[in-house]
C-alpha cells in the first residue's frame, strides 16, 4: 500500500510535467505562428473584410491584392533581385568565410586569434552606423543600385558569421585527418578539398541556409544602397508600410509579406534534412 | 630500402626547446620503439620524421635523402595514428586505396593491392563498410591496411593501440609483430607502454625530457639500465629502489637504522646509494633482508607481495604460490649479479655497469 501511495503521485507528477511541456510547446508554437497565419489570412481578404470587428475567419477569398501589387510594387523584379542578392552574398560568404575559418582553425599564423576576434568585433558595430558611409563609398564608386553592391554589403556581416561557425566546426574535426591525407599524397589544399570539405558538407549547407535567410530579410542596407533597379522585397514592404500619402495598405502589406515568407519556407522544407543533420553533426563530431 | 638517420635533431616551440639534440640511426627492416613518459618528445620526433613538424635544427635522412624540407607526401612513409584518422566519408576500400589513387596508380593495381592487404588483415568482408560501422579493432586494422598498401620505405606508428581495450591490445600487438616479420618494413613505433615497446621492438629507445636516455635491445635495457630512470621505466611491475648509506663497503644502513648486507664486491665510495632490485629477482629465505608483509596478491601463476622494508615499500614477485600472510616478517635475498646500485645522481655505480649477466634460476 505504502509503495503504491508513494509512487503514484510521482508518476502522475511525471505525467503532469509531460502535459505541461506539451501544452507549453503548443502554446509557444501558436504564439509564433498566429501572426503569420493572420498575415496570410488577411492577404486574401477584400479591403472591406480586413478591419471588421469581430475579425472574420470566414470570408470570400480574393487574390486581387496580389494581382494589383505584383504590378504596382514591381514585386516580380524585386523577388528576382532578392534571390540574386541572397544567393550571391550567401555563396560568396560561404566560400570566403569557410576558407578564413579553416585558416583560423588550423594554420599557425602569428596573431590569428586576435585577427579572428577583430573580425568578430566588426559585427558589434551597429549596421546603421555603417549604412551612410557605405552609401557614400558606393556612390563614389558608381555602385549604387547594383546587385553587386548589396552582395558585398551583406558579405560584410555574413563572412564573420560563416567564419566563426565554420571555425568551430573545423576545430571539432581531428587534425590527424588532414595529416593523414597529407602523408597519403595530398597538399594542404588537397586535404582541405578532398577530405575536409566532403565531411563538412552538412555543416556547410546549414550555414549557407542561415546566411541566405539573413540576406533575404535584410532591410537597412537595401534601403540605403538601392533605389529601383536592385531593390529587394523588404524595401517594397517598407515602402508600403511607410506610404504617408495613402496610409498603410494592410492588404498589400500582408500580400507582399506572404510572398516574402513563402520562398523561405519552401526552401527550408526542401533542405530540412540537411539542416537538422548539419546541426547535429556539428555538435557531436570529434 | 628504408633507413632513417636522425642527426642531432632539435625542436623548439618559441623559446621552449622540447628536443635537445637527438641522434638515432635506424637500419633497413628494423623495428624501433620510441618509449617514454608523456611530454618526453617521442611523438614530436615521430611527427618530424613524417614531416608534420618543422625541424628547428639538425637533419633527418630517409633512405640516404635529406628530407628536412620534403613534404610528407613525398617522403614515401606511411603513418598509423592513435585515433586512426580514417576518412569518415569513404568506405574501407576507398580509405585503403586513397593514397594509391592520389598517385594515379592504375585501377587494377590499386584493387589487387587493397585486396591483398585486406586478406592479410582479415578485412575482406568489411571492404564496403564506412568507418562508423566498424568496431575499434576493425578501424585499427583499416588504419594499418591503409599503411600496408602504400608499400612505403618506413612505417610510422603513433600509439596505435592505446585506444583499444586491454584484451584487443594484446591481440593487435602480436598482429603488428607478425606483420613486421612478414613485410620486414622499417618501422618506428611510438608508445608510452614499455611492455608494448619491449615485446614488439628489435630496439627500444627510451626518451626522457627531450633526450635519448638509453637505447638497446629490450633485454639489454632490462638487464643493464643505464640510469635510474630507465631502470624504473622498463620492467613491470617496476624495479624497487631502496635508499641508504654505505657502511664499511658491503653494508648499507637504511633509514630506520637497519643494516643490510649487500653481497656485491664494491659499493663504491659513495656515501648514499640506491639499491635497485626487480620484484621478480627477490627470493624468500630464512635469512636476509627483513621485510613486513602488508598485501599478498595471488594470480595463480605467480604471487605478488607488497612489503615494507624500513618504511619503504617493496614489491616482490614470487613464481607459483606462497603461504606468507600479511603481518608476517619475511627475509629476502637477491643473487648478487641481479642487484643494481645507483649513486646519488641516479647513474649506476661501477658495479652495476660491469656486472655480468648470469642466468637467473
Amino acid at each position: 500500500m505504502t509503495t503504491v501511495a508513494t509512487s503514484a503521485p510521482r508518476r502522475s507528477s511525471g505525467q503532469l510535467g509531460r502535459r505541461v511541456r506539451i501544452v507549453t510547446g503548443v502554446a509557444v508554437t501558436l504564439l509564433f505562428l498566429f501572426p503569420v497565419f493572420w498575415m496570410v489570412l488577411t492577404s486574401f481578404k477584400h479591403q472591406v473584410d480586413i478591419f471588421t470587428s469581430p475579425p472574420k475567419f470566414f470570408f470570400t477569398p480574393t487574390i486581387s491584392t496580389y494581382v494589383e501589387y505584383f504590378r504596382r510594387a514591381d514585386i516580380e523584379r524585386r523577388l528576382i533581385n532578392t534571390v540574386i542578392v541572397a544567393a550571391g552574398s550567401g555563396l560568396l560568404s560561404i566560400v570566403v568565410g569557410t576558407m578564413a575559418g579553416y585558416a583560423l582553425a588550423r594554420i599557425r599564423i602569428r596573431g590569428a586569434a586576435t585577427f579572428g576576434v577583430l573580425i568578430l568585433l566588426s559585427r558589434g558595430v551597429p549596421p546603421i552606423a555603417l549604412a551612410v558611409p557605405m552609401f557614400l563609398v558606393a556612390r563614389q564608386l558608381g555602385l549604387t543600385d547594383k546587385h553587386i553592391t548589396l552582395i558585398l554589403a551583406y558579405s560584410t556581416f555574413l563572412i564573420p558569421y560563416v567564419m566563426w561557425l565554420m571555425r568551430s566546426f573545423f576545430l571539432s574535426l581531428p587534425r590527424e585527418l588532414e595529416e593523414s591525407a597529407m602523408i597519403d599524397g595530398c597538399s594542404r589544399y588537397g586535404a582541405f578539398f578532398k577530405i575536409i570539405m566532403p565531411i563538412s558538407l552538412p555543416g556547410l549547407i546549414s550555414t549557407l541556409i542561415f546566411s541566405m535567410i539573413l540576406a533575404w530579410e535584410e532591410l537597412l542596407f537595401a534601403l540605403v544602397l538601392t533605389n529601383r533597379v536592385a531593390s529587394t522585397i523588404p524595401v517594397a514592404i517598407a515602402g508600403i508600410a511607410g506610404d504617408t500619402i495613402n496610409g498603410a495598405n494592410w492588404g498589400a502589406l500582408t500580400a507582399v509579406g506572404t510572398i516574402t515568407v513563402v520562398p523561405v519556407v519552401i526552401f527550408a522544407l526542401l533542405v530540412q534534412k540537411w539542416l537538422i543533420q548539419g546541426l547535429a553533426d556539428g555538435a557531436t563530431k570529434g | 630500402m628504408g633507413t632513417v638517420d636522425i642527426r642531432n635533431i632539435r625542436k623548439s616551440y618559441g623559446n621552449v626547446e622540447v628536443l635537445h639534440g637527438v641522434s638515432l640511426h635506424i637500419r633497413d627492416g628494423e623495428f624501433v620503439a620510441l618509449v617514454g613518459p608523456s611530454g618526453c618528445g617521442k611523438s614530436t620526433l615521430l611527427r618530424m620524421i613524417a614531416g608534420l613538424e618543422d625541424i628547428t635544427a639538425g637533419d633527418i635522412v630517409i633512405s640516404d635523402r635529406v628530407v628536412n624540407h620534403v613534404a610528407p607526401k613525398d617522403r614515401n612513409i606511411a603513418m598509423v595514428f592513435q585515433n586512426y584518422a580514417l576518412y569518415p566519408h569513404m568506405n574501407v576500400r576507398d580509405n585503403m586505396g586513397f593514397a594509391l589513387r592520389q598517385r594515379r596508380m592504375p585501377k587494377p593495381e590499386i584493387e589487387s593491392r587493397v585486396d591483398n592487404a585486406a586478406r592479410i588483415l582479415g578485412l575482406e568482408r568489411l571492404l564496403d563498410r564506412k568507418p562508423r560501422a566498424l568496431s575499434g579493432g576493425q578501424r585499427q586494422r583499416v588504419a594499418m591496411g591503409r599503411a600496408i598498401v602504400r608499400e612505403p620505405n618506413v612505417f610510422l606508428f603513433d600509439e596505435p593501440l592505446s585506444n583499444l581495450d586491454a584484451k584487443l591490445r594484446v591481440q593487435m600487438r602480436s598482429e603488428i609483430k607478425e606483420l613486421h616479420q612478414r613485410l620486414k618494413t622499417t618501422t618506428v613505433y611510438v608508445t608510452h607502454d614499455q611492455i608494448e615497446a619491449m615485446t614488439l621492438a628489435d630496439r627500444v629507445v627510451v626518451m626522457n625530457g627531450g633526450v635519448i636516455e638509453q637505447q638497446g635491445s629490450p633485454l639489454e635495457l632490462y638487464d643493464h639500465p643505464a640510469s635510474r630512470f630507465v631502470a624504473a621505466f622498463i620492467g613491470s611491475p617496476p624495479m624497487n629502489f631502496i635508499e641508504g648509506t654505505v657502511v664499511n663497503g658491503t653494508h648499507v644502513r637504511l633509514e630506520d637504522g637497519t643494516t643490510i648486507h649487500v653481497p656485491v664486491t664494491n659499493l663504491g665510495g659513495q656515501a648514499r646509494v640506491t639499491i635497485g632490485v626487480r620484484p621478480e629477482h627477490f627470493e624468500l629465505s630464512n635469512a636476509g633482508w627483513p621485510a613486513t608483509v602488508s598485501v599478498v596478491e595471488p594470480t595463480g601463476s605467480e604471487t605478488q607481495i607488497t612489503a615494507r622494508m624500513s618504511g619503504q615499500i617493496v614489491r616482490i614477485l614470487i613464481r607459483g604460490r606462497t603461504f606468507v600472510r600479511p603481518g608476517e616478517v619475511i627475509h629476502l635475498t637477491v643473487p648478487p649479479d641481479l642487484i643494481h646500485i645507483f649513486d646519488d645522481s641516479g647513474t649506476p655505480s661501477i658495479h652495476a655497469i660491469t656486472r655480468g649477466i648470469k642466468q637467473h634460476a
